[in-house]
């Protein structure tokens, strides 16, 4: 197992480089100046692009400028954001709290309830609760993140003003940046909780209700149809028969044997959903307004900061590197007939 | 007894196949087929419908008076019908203004479904808009499979080292969120739809790749290629004649199937501001329209609600019905069921 993780870590670097290839290729398709107003700093290094040019061998062939690029990543510098005007690597860590609050509280609705949806749909397979699930189900699979976000945006907070946009109240998010209350972790629920002040916790809350519902109609869609799917097969297995058989009562059948078997291919889920959680979470942030990771990708990939995009694209594929070997891992833990030879 | 009285079974047409039956009982599958009917409909007999309110380009480059255009255009008999039903010029593509005005006007007669800021007419917007999602969402699954043929094909054919190279490339470009990437693409191709659906194929092909690969190994075992090999059929023809035809189908259905994921994307994409030019029938644009009037315009909450309810509610109806369609095919294809 640990040799197993040990090769699966030693991976990841290749994966990185690779990324950074590919999008570092892609670059090519701009002009020298183009891609010189990417590595700009300020307004007099604007009026002498050529140096710039020269400085970061942009006219050189593509290995001297991915070299160049390089040297400077492995020094730790990833470059400088025009978009958010500073250090990608600082913004990265200034916003990551932002984002991470928003994908963990998305995380475990999102399972829970297409776990939920999943099992009810299989025991009452063909009947009416199952016909309402599934009807449900593509109903919002169907439905662009950013559809039901302004749907829920312009009834729940425009018309019956509940909510709330932002990630908290601005006098509250003023008192962070003031220092007045203290920020521990950058979570704004956590820190309330760690300052004390309970309304701060209770407002963090208000404002994460939008953004998860959005995200846990959409994407328990899919749990919820592999489970049900799952659960079926094993539903008409021989051991959930002999279960039965010997007389356990229904609620044991179901929810012990059958779903407990029925949940293995849900965690590879798991981890694909996180990637589909990242992809969400972007436009949950934009459409309300959260000044995460998301927001800040967005807005550097329509200005070209490339910077900011190559530095996302690779925290991006190292988050889902790393979810996909927990996956793996995971594996092992649910399912103990896996070994990792 | 002849050689003509043989009983020849009888030949079992598609439609009296039990899939058929299956997908025919299926009333999800029914509501999906009639969502795209609608679509169809909408989006080839656009000019018809729109032939009262096109803008001035339209009409000059489809040879129209604004008069003669409304008698001409719903007319079935007319050559002009059908030249403009089937190949509209690009120009009538873009959405006529009436007015610039950045505040949304309500449905009125003139305009059923209300002007977006802009003066954008929204209901010409939705038609022609219909048009422009069943060209994207088939061109992009175009592309995808030309893309995802190339490299399974290849991957599969020679295996090695080639398909260690480009299975890892199918991982890598799975590991980077896709719409994420997919933005990435369009910003550096720059705006425009050809170039946006070139950006969202760069991103879907993967899953096609890796599939049509795992067909093709599947397939390479089977006997009756290794008789064919044996036989002395050339590479060349082995492939094109008898691996690829076994193992493409399920790939293009499953592609194709997929139109509904890949306008969700393009949506995405043109809400974000990455897609057609500014004024272009297409619904996400339209609702990045309506982005300034979305959640409190001036203490009147959904005041302005025509804005963002009509393109989103054609998005989330036009990618339903592909879903709808597509579940219900899968099922009658799935030999567990």
């Amino acid at each position: 197992m640990t040799t197993f993780i040990v090769r699966r870590l030693l991976q990841l670097p290749i994966v990185l480089l690779a990324i950074s290839l590919l999008i570092f290729g892609m670059m090519q398709f701009l002009t020298p100046t183009q891609r010189a107003a990417a590595f700009v700093k300020s307004e007099q290094q604007a009026q002498h692009l050529d140096l710039v040019i020269r400085q970061y061998n942009l006219d050189k062939g593509f290995w001297v400028q991915y070299g160049t690029w390089l040297k400077e990543v492995v020094r730790g510098n990833l470059g400088y954001s025009k978009t958010s005007h500073e250090p990608v690597l600082t913004t990265i860590r200034k916003r990551i709290p932002i984002s991470a609050e928003l994908a963990l509280a998305n995380f475990f609705p999102i399972m829970a309830f297409g776990i939920w949806m999943g099992t009810m749909a299989a025991i009452h397979r063909d009947r009416i609760i199952d016909q309402i699930v599934r009807v449900f189900a593509v109903v919002f699979w169907s439905l662009p993140t950013f559809v039901l976000g302004i749907w829920l945006l312009a009834v729940l907070y425009g018309h019956y003003k509940l909510f709330g946009i932002d990630r908290a109240p601005t006098d509250i998010l003023v008192a962070f940046a003031r220092g007045d209350l203290k920020a521990y972790t950058g979570f704004i629920t956590i820190d309330g909780l760690l300052n004390g002040r309970w309304d701060v916790v209770w407002a963090g809350v208000k404002h994460l209700v939008m953004p998860v519902l959005t995200m846990t109609l959409v994407a328990s869609a899919q749990i919820m149809r592999v489970l049900r799917s799952n659960m079926l097969d094993v539903l008409n297995s021989d051991y959930v028969r002999t279960a039965r058989a010997k007389g356990l009562p229904e609620r044991v059948v179901n929810l012990k044997h059958a779903r407990r078997n029925a949940i293995i291919p849900v965690v590879t889920l798991g981890g694909l959903m996180f990637a589909f959680l990242l992809n969400g979470i972007f436009f949950a942030e934009v459409i309300f307004n959260f000044a995460g990771l998301g927001q800040w990708s967005v807005t550097s990939a329509i200005q070209l900061d490339f910077p900011a995009v190559i530095g996302m694209a690779l925290l991006t594929g190292l988050i889902v590197s790393i979810a996909n070997l927990a996956v793996d891992i995971l594996y092992g833990i649910v399912d103990p007939r896996i070994s990792f030879q | 007894m002849s050689k003509g009285d043989v009983l020849k079974p009888k030949a079992e047409r598609w439609y009296q196949s039990k899939r058929f039956k299956r997908f025919r009982r299926n009333p999800l599958a029914i509501a999906g087929v009639m969502i795209l009917i609608f679509f169809a409909t909408l989006a080839i007999l656009a000019p018809a419908l729109t032939a009262d309110r096109m803008g001035r380009a339209c009409l000059r480059d489809l040879h129209l008076g604004r008069t003669e255009a409304v008698t001409v255009l719903r007319n079935p008999l007319s050559g002009a019908f059908w030249r403009a039903s089937f190949a509209p010029p690009k120009s009538c593509y873009h959405i006529p203004r009436k007015g610039y005005s950045p505040r949304p006007k309500a449905p009125s007669k003139k305009y059923p479904l209300g002007l977006a800021s802009g003066g954008y007419d929204i209901y010409y917007g939705i038609v022609w808009g219909a048009r422009t999602a069943f060209y994207i969402g088939i061109l992009v699954v175009g592309i995808v499979l030309i893309i995802a043929i190339t490299v399974g094909g290849l991957a599969g054919l020679f295996g090695g080292w080639l398909d260690n190279v480009l299975m890892r490339l199918v991982d890598i470009v799975y590991s980077i969120p896709s719409l994420v990437l997919a933005m990435v693409f369009a910003s550096i191709f720059g705006r425009g739809l050809a170039k946006t659906m070139v950006a969202i194929a760069l991103v879907a092909w993967p899953i096609y790749a890796r599939m049509l690969r795992g067909n093709i190994l599947l397939v390479k075992s089977q006997d009756y290629i290794s008789a064919a090999h044996a036989v002395g059929t050339g590479n060349a023809r082995l492939f094109f004649k008898h691996i690829l035809p076994n193992s493409i189908g399920s790939v293009i259905i499953l592609a194709s199937l997929d139109i509904g994921a890949i306008v969700i994307t393009a949506s995405t994409l043109a809400f974000l501001g990455l897609g057609a030019d500014v004024g272009y029938a297409d619904w996400g644009q339209m609702i990045s329209f309506a982005r300034s009037w979305i959640s409190n315009p001036g203490g009147e909450p959904l005041k302005y609600w025509f804005v963002w309810f009509w393109p989103s509610m054609a998005i989330a109806l036009f990618v339903l019905g592909w879903n709808l369609l597509g579940d219900a095919v899968r099922d009658a294809l799935d030999p567990r069921s």
